[in-house]
């Protein structure tokens, strides 16, 4: 379980967060949905160093996780960030061996274990036929894909990522969607930054729904949809769509 | 076609290989005298130790020779090493003032301690070091953005130029010395004055080698860094150690010699790829060649004249780099 217990967060000099706590439980899938500016990714960058804590502690599995060295925590949860400053120049075999840097020794050579993660890495986001292209060269869809891959050879059972539709067209989605589902049959626990609403009921076991650089609640899709939660942060009108026996959520 | 950018790296790296010996032999052979190969050989064979031909070349061309592979292994490396560390593919340490800083520095301690060839490297070292970390900290305050780094290397190296020119129009003893300095000259270096920055040169460049795949790892930017478990801003300081340890080392006994720094990197990438563990040793071999070349250019070409190897690199450095960024295919030099 990654929880965070009154966390408060600066950015810059500016508080961005005040004491903030919730917790993700593990083996599911929890989305942390909100308007713009509402602090989800200010949240999620302290797992990364990204951004720092003022007050308050993060636990993950019960031991502080910002007590850790960089490098374990890099072994335990993996971050998969909004922006990417540069796109290299590097084949996405290259990008996905990366995802073994927390791994390897002072030698930094890869040994057969590291080989193999790689490999099902990439069998898993179906990339094993494009492994020799170039990052900087793929679409969008499969950049994410890459990207994705780098983080699963990366071997956690924490996986963050902040808004991974980013740049993705129907399709893109739809594979990441269908991605991310399979990752949860694999036994990891998820947390997502989603700002397609419809997306977010459909796929999270658990919510967390913030307003103005507050926490207004963790509730089940369910629930947020039923006490009309969703539609007041959102000023919305919902409405169930039956897609082929999925519901689905159509916001107006 | 990983084979292929494999095989195509490696004989590229082949071929530089090649020509830097074969220039190595060139520079021993030609100057104001020329030199048969053979007695060439008798002189690095050690059969030959005490005719004028071997004091020629063993006081003159060699150290000469030495000094211009240090010094293009180093600026190469330190251009590697800087474009990944400010993400950055102008940065090289000629356009972000790291050189000016290093020169003003090694003028300062040529008009105050002109007798000590230590405090010259020393000098340069700490003038490199203190101008990179500068500029690191003046693009962290200001904002992360790439061309904030450049803005404010352009603007430290003008401030430091006018420093240098300041000096030199103040101590005119200064003005004869500070000329060939300014340009970037090769001329007039002993084993005495190389020895030292040479090794350093060598130990950093094996050292960079060694964190080249941190150094992978920081150029998919900062956030992903992080993510993968790397301390960001203290490989990022250790980089920008080396990097100035470099830069200030080519310059103590090389001058101001500009460009290499800045187009060998974008050159061998088109080459060898981006993958620093690959780039950085090819790169360094290939600044050598391009150094010690120009030298030998300079030497030779305007004979009873000599050109200094700065004016040659950037007179044959620049037309070939723009060619190179003209050509199809260019896109992946710069990124």
């Amino acid at each position: 379980m990654l929880e965070f217990i009154d966390v408060s967060v600066n950015v810059g000099r500016s508080p961005i967060l005040s004491h903030i706590s919730t917790t993700f439980e593990e083996g599911q899938i929890t989305t942390i949905i909100g308007p713009n500016g509402c602090g989800k990714t200010s949240l999620l960058q302290t797992l990364n160093g990204q951004s720092k804590l003022t007050v308050g502690k993060i636990m993950l599995d019960g031991e502080d996780f910002l007590e850790k060295a960089i490098r374990e925590r890099a072994k335990s949860l993996s971050f998969m960030p909004q922006f990417r400053e540069t796109v290299p120049c590097i084949s996405v075999k290259g990008l996905v061996e990366h995802g073994r840097f927390p791994y390897l020794g002072f030698s930094r050579t890869m040994s057969a274990e590291d080989r193999q993660k790689v490999e099902d890495a990439l069998d898993f986001v179906s990339m094993t036929d494009s492994k020799s292209k170039i990052v900087s060269e793929l679409s969008g869809g499969q950049q994410q894909r890459a990207y994705l891959a780098m983080q699963l050879a990366q071997d956690c059972p924490y996986l963050v990522l902040d808004e991974p539709m980013n740049h993705l067209d129907f399709e893109g989605q739809r594979n990441m969607l269908s991605l991310i589902r399979s990752l949860k049959k694999a036994n990891k626990t998820i947390i997502l930054v989603l700002h397609d609403i419809n997306q977010a009921l459909m796929i999270s076991d658990s919510l967390v729904i913030m307003k103005n650089r507050e926490l207004i609640a963790k509730t089940s899709p369910k629930s947020a949809i039923e006490s009309g939660l969703i539609e007041d942060v959102f000023n919305c009108k919902i409405r169930p769509v039956d897609v082929d026996g999925e519901t689905q959520y159509l916001l107006t | 076609m990983k084979i292929d950018s494999k095989k195509k790296a490696m004989i590229f790296i082949g071929c530089v290989l090649g020509l830097l010996v074969l220039t190595f032999l060139l520079a021993l052979v030609f100057g104001s005298i020329n030199i048969p190969i053979k007695d060439v050989v008798k002189v690095l064979t050690g059969q030959d130790t005490s005719s004028k031909v071997a004091f020629i070349i063993k006081t003159i061309r060699l150290p000469r020779a030495l000094a211009g592979i240090a010094a293009g292994a180093a600026l190469a490396t330190a251009g590697v090493l800087l474009q990944s560390v400010m993400n950055n593919s102008l940065a090289s340490p000629n356009i972000i003032g790291v050189n000016s800083g290093a020169g003003f520095f090694v003028m300062l301690s040529m008009a105050l301690f002109p007798q000590s060839l230590f405090s010259k490297s020393v000098m340069a070292f700490l003038g490199a070091l203190f101008t990179s970390l500068c500029i690191l900290a003046l693009a962290f305050f200001a904002e992360k953005s790439r061309t904030t780094i450049v803005l404010a290397g352009i603007a430290v190296s003008s401030f430091l130029s006018a420093g240098m020119n300041m000096l030199k129009t103040l101590d005119s003893d200064l003005t004869v010395s500070a000329t060939q300095f300014l340009i970037g000259s090769l001329a007039g270096n002993t084993f005495k004055s190389i020895k030292v920055p040479a090794i350093a040169i060598l130990v950093t460049i094996i050292i960079s080698i060694f964190l080249s795949r941190a150094l992978n790892i920081l150029t998919l930017g900062d956030g992903v860094a992080r993510s993968l478990g790397l301390s960001v801003d203290l490989f990022r300081i250790i980089f920008v150690i080396l990097a100035s340890l470099l830069a200030g080392m080519a310059v103590s006994f090389g001058g101001l010699i500009g460009f290499v720094g800045l187009i060998v990197p974008h050159i061998v990438r088109f080459f060898v790829g981006h993958d620093a563990r690959v780039l950085i040793p090819a790169s360094a071999i290939t600044g050598a060649f391009f150094v010690m070349a120009a030298d030998l250019l300079g030497r030779v070409f305007f004979s009873p004249y000599e050109l200094p190897v700065g004016i040659i690199l950037s007179l044959l450095g620049a037309p070939s780099f723009l060619y190179l960024l003209m050509k199809k295919g260019a896109r992946r030099v710069n990124a």
